[in-house]
């Protein structure tokens, strides 16, 4: 009789079976997760990302020795996103921060009370190999150290526009952008979401009330509907260089050297940079290198900040970062001779004092909402 | 038997415990200390402010457009499904459930390459008029959102609309007619309010989801068109913790009340369910020449709304509408691994999606016991602690975890396990809800029989309930399944880059245009989805209707 049956298992050992490795799964995981590396690092996605060789092989060749020097392992954690997502999560995070130092806050970014409430000044002893303007530029107050620079302006590629079809990209002015053609053209990113978007959002409210003395929010009135506001510089930079109609973009006075060392050739990128009385405009992105408050290893965290004004590292920058290395006594690549130079504009950011910036930032982005929501 | 008392409460609690810990507390804690800690915006501030206006006007009226299109497309193919005798019924009814389980970025692809510029239709009409720019891009703004919350939401309509019509009393019908009533009285006195709770509750949770729409809405807005949600996102991203909160606060309260009077709506309907499958069915061709034709036109409309975007996934995966080019690129994309590939995010998905599926299990038996539970309070309790995830943001509860579990533990240096727990909780309200109706379908004399023969408990629960519930249980799975590898929001929010899915890796890569990757990864995920769906429908003989 009992044979026509399937012997059963006694649930009791069953259940026990299955709670204990369910016990030793869950406990590996655990081991895993809670495993912490030594030293941590917080940047944007595309760190020294834009060389031939990508950013792995540049930050381990750039940062070995002082990964050698101090029996460390540096992990650099790459946060989806621009800059002001780091400063969110590290403000997230401000109870028990993991990461050690930050990089890629920039001079605009620095004033807003969310990035200085989660750094810790430090002046580092370095600072004597960098031009003390600079660090002005950035933060006097040394929550940042100078890591690279570079110039936000328009960039237009010649194959699609130049300046026998357009005169106008010789001497541009906003007015000239806020015309129907030249505002479905171009392509600019988001200021909330992307340092280069609200460095732009800041030359043109500096040209509008500085030098025309014009309320700034009309030429944005004049281009709504027709200006291509991409969430972030990546998508902006994939829909100027893929969408046929898109000729013009809010980028780096640095991209006809990328253009040139890319082709091999002469660029097919050129730069139209602001003209008015009589000189052109360009607004200076200075990204630092942070403390991170409360950081788990602070000591090691100014170590790394005085290394990063290193020539090991500064040398990676031009060609991997493509913006200026802060340590100017460095020879650059020749491509870079097609590039703008500091010197060969005025720089915006004087016209704006970060007093005003600080107080006025918030009221101009939400006046900015006001005016882009349909 | 105190003492197995004893053990039920706390095999009850377990659950209950694990969502107050997971999902409750770090969403409270994380809105009272927004709107307290003085950073960013006041709640007057941010509701003062007229983008926010905009945003929560659009959220509101793109929610009700959407619903009612979802109603007006999904009631016809409710009534056809019941009503129509085919062969082949079983299959088109498990097919309809898929659009509803794809993962919306996944919808958003196929949305693109069907509606978009150079998608199917536009490179059709390009054709026509021999353009050679595009011509129309109905996959963007208001018209894109409007038309994928409809594709998204109109199956549930017709399934939760079709599975009421099943069970109308045929002799209802046949006495009304003997009376004389037409077929225009008689759907109005008969079949609309036979159908009206099921209608309802549909309406409510189409408009539930298109309330709560992140991934459709971040990539067809444009960065103009915002739900709540999406400016939640931004909010956090910009260190506003005052506008994050205070928006989050004016959400939960609505879609709370949404989710109350969906439970109460669901309360009224499974009084008076009849016995499934009773309804009058005809054949096609018994039907009149006007009445074919309208039919015909109808599943036109359908197979371009609903199936042409899922086929189109399939172009996409393949090709290339920068360069105009058919390229098998998304697929090698697919199988490379390091930072570049999708391979990792793939790994990711199966690996997290798997153990978020084992976790709503453990958690999804427990809940529906509970459920089932004679202590006064307990089913109460229950039913709102697994319908609470419906009605709280992703963005929230990623946020809460992360703030309240991870920083203290550390676990944000590598997130995975929150990210796990956050697929699990979404997914939740399904599976426990399918595994419900499983427990609720047992025969409590075949349990009688089980104990009266001696059976201890452990032995009854193992030897005659879980297999009688193997099959609700499956459901449970692959809802959990495709709930957890279709997740993006709060995985997009937890995420460091090496714990990307396939979901977030999709939305990475139509941002900066790299369409077939994105296209490769939509489609991987849709044969899976598709796969786990019909498997199970094979199984389970045809249950999954009920689950929601």
């Amino acid at each position: 009789m009992m044979t026509e049956y399937p012997v059963r298992r006694d649930p009791k050992k069953v259940v026990a079976v299955v709670a204990i490795i369910a016990v030793l799964i869950v406990a590996t995981y655990g081991v895993i997760a809670f495993w912490k590396p030594k030293f941590v690092v917080y940047t944007y996605s595309s760190f020294m990302n834009w060389g031939d060789e990508g950013a792995e092989v540049v930050l381990d060749r750039a940062f070995a020795p002082f990964e050698a020097e101090y029996g460390i392992d540096i992990d650099f954690v790459i946060l989806q996103g621009d800059a002001n997502f780091i400063v969110s999560r590290l403000n997230a995070e401000a109870a028990n921060p993991v990461a050690d130092v930050v990089i890629g806050i920039d001079n605009i970014l620095i004033l807003q009370e969310a990035a200085r409430n989660v750094l810790e000044p430090y002046e580092s002893q370095n600072l004597a190999l960098i031009n003390s303007s600079l660090v002005d530029a950035l933060d006097p107050e040394h929550y940042l150290t100078p890591f690279d620079f570079g110039l936000v302006t328009l960039i237009y590629s010649m194959n699609t526009i130049n300046t026998t079809t357009h005169p106008q990209l010789d001497y541009l002015t906003l007015a000239d952008l806020a015309t129907t053609e030249l505002a479905s053209a171009l392509v600019t990113e988001d200021p909330h979401l992307s340092s280069p978007g609200l460095s732009f959002l800041l030359s043109q409210i500096a040209i509008y009330e500085k030098i025309l003395g014009e309320n700034w929010t009309d030429w944005w009135e004049a281009v709504e509907g027709n200006i291509d506001v991409e969430e972030g510089w990546s998508e902006a930079w994939s829909a100027w260089s893929t969408d046929s109609t898109k000729h013009l973009m809010v980028s780096y006075g640095t991209d006809p050297a990328y253009s040139a060392n890319y082709l091999g050739t002469e660029p097919d990128t050129a730069i139209a940079p602001f003209y008015y009385q009589n000189q052109h405009w360009a607004w200076m992105q200075v990204e630092g290198a942070g403390l991170v408050k409360n950081g788990p290893n602070p000591d090691l965290g100014k170590a790394f900040i005085d290394y990063c004004l290193n020539s090991t590292v500064q040398t990676e920058i031009a060609m991997n970062q493509w913006m200026f290395p802060v340590r100017t006594d460095l020879a650059l690549p020749s491509v870079f001779d097609y590039a703008i130079h500091p010197d060969d504009v005025s720089i915006l950011n004087t016209l704006l004092n970060t007093t005003e910036i600080v107080t006025n930032l918030q009221s101009w982005l939400d006046e900015y909402d006001t005016v882009m929501t349909p | 038997m105190i003492k197995q008392e004893h053990w039920n409460y706390v095999v009850l609690a377990f659950p209950i415990v694990l969502l107050f810990l997971f999902l409750v507390y770090p969403v409270v804690i994380v809105i009272i200390s927004g709107l307290m800690s003085g950073t960013g915006s006041s709640f007057i501030e941010t509701w003062s402010a007229y983008n926010t206006q905009f945003t929560a006007t659009f959220t509101l009226i793109q929610a009700s457009v959407s619903t009612l299109l979802a109603l007006l497309v999904g009631i016809p193919g409710g009534l056809l499904l019941a009503r129509l005798r085919f062969r082949g019924k079983a299959l088109i009814r498990a097919l309809i459930i898929v659009p509803f389980v794809l993962p919306p970025i996944v919808v958003v692809v196929g949305f693109l390459q069907m509606f978009g510029s150079f998608g199917i239709i536009d490179s059709f009409l390009m054709l026509i008029t021999q353009s050679p720019t595009s011509i129309v891009n109905f996959a963007e703004g208001f018209v894109g959102i409007i038309l994928a919350h409809t594709f998204y939401n109109a199956p549930l309509v017709m399934l939760l609309v079709s599975a009421s019509m099943e069970r109308l009393n045929p002799e209802i019908e046949e006495s009304a007619e003997i009376l004389g009533a037409d077929s225009v009285s008689r759907f109005r006195r008969i079949t609309l309010p036979h159908i009206l709770p099921a209608l309802s509750a549909s309406a409510i949770l189409t408009f539930l989801f298109c309330f709560m729409s992140f991934p459709i809405v971040l990539s067809l807005g444009n960065g103009v068109y915002r739900t709540l949600e999406v400016q939640m996102w931004n909010a956090f991203r910009w260190s506003d913790y005052g506008e994050a909160s205070s928006l989050a606060l004016v959400q939960i309260l609505i879609t709370i009340t949404l989710a109350i009077t969906y439970i109460k709506l669901g309360r009224v309907s499974e009084n008076d369910s009849g016995p499934t499958s009773s309804i009058r069915t005809t054949r096609f061709t018994r039907y009149k020449l006007q009445e074919k034709i309208a039919i015909l036109i109808y599943l036109i409309l359908i197979l371009v709304l609903i199936g042409g975007p899922i086929v189109s996934i399939i172009r996409a995966a393949f090709f290339d509408p920068i360069r105009q080019v058919y390229t098998l690129e998304g697929f090698s994309y697919l199988f490379t691994a390091g930072s570049t590939g999708g391979l990792g995010p793939l790994i990711n998905s199966l690996f997290y999606g798997g153990l978020a599926t084992l976790l709503s299990l453990i958690i999804g038996i427990p809940l529906a016991y509970a459920h089932r539970s004679r202590t006064r309070g307990i089913p109460l309790l229950s039913s709102t602690m697994v319908l609470l995830p419906l009605g709280i943001s992703s963005i929230t509860l990623a946020y809460g975890l992360m703030t309240v579990i991870a920083v203290p533990t550390g676990l944000n240096i590598n997130p995975w396990p929150l990210i796990v727990i956050a697929q699990t909780i979404i997914g939740l309200p399904f599976t426990a809800r399918s595994i419900e109706i499983g427990l609720r379908n047992i025969d409590p004399n075949i349990l009688d029989q089980a104990d009266s023969l001696g059976a201890s408990r452990l032995q009854r629960l193992f030897f005659v309930e879980l297999p009688l519930l193997v099959p609700s249980i499956l459901v449970g799975a692959v809802f959990a399944f495709a709930m957890a590898i279709g997740e993006m929001s709060a995985t997009l929010f937890i995420a460091l880059p090496q714990n990307y899915t396939l979901a977030v890796a999709i939305y990475d890569n139509l941002g900066v245009r790299r369409f077939v990757q994105a296209g490769a990864s939509a489609l991987f995920l849709v044969i899976l989805c598709v796969a786990a769906f019909l498997s199970m429908e094979k199984i389970s003989e045809g249950s999954t209707g009920g689950t929601l």
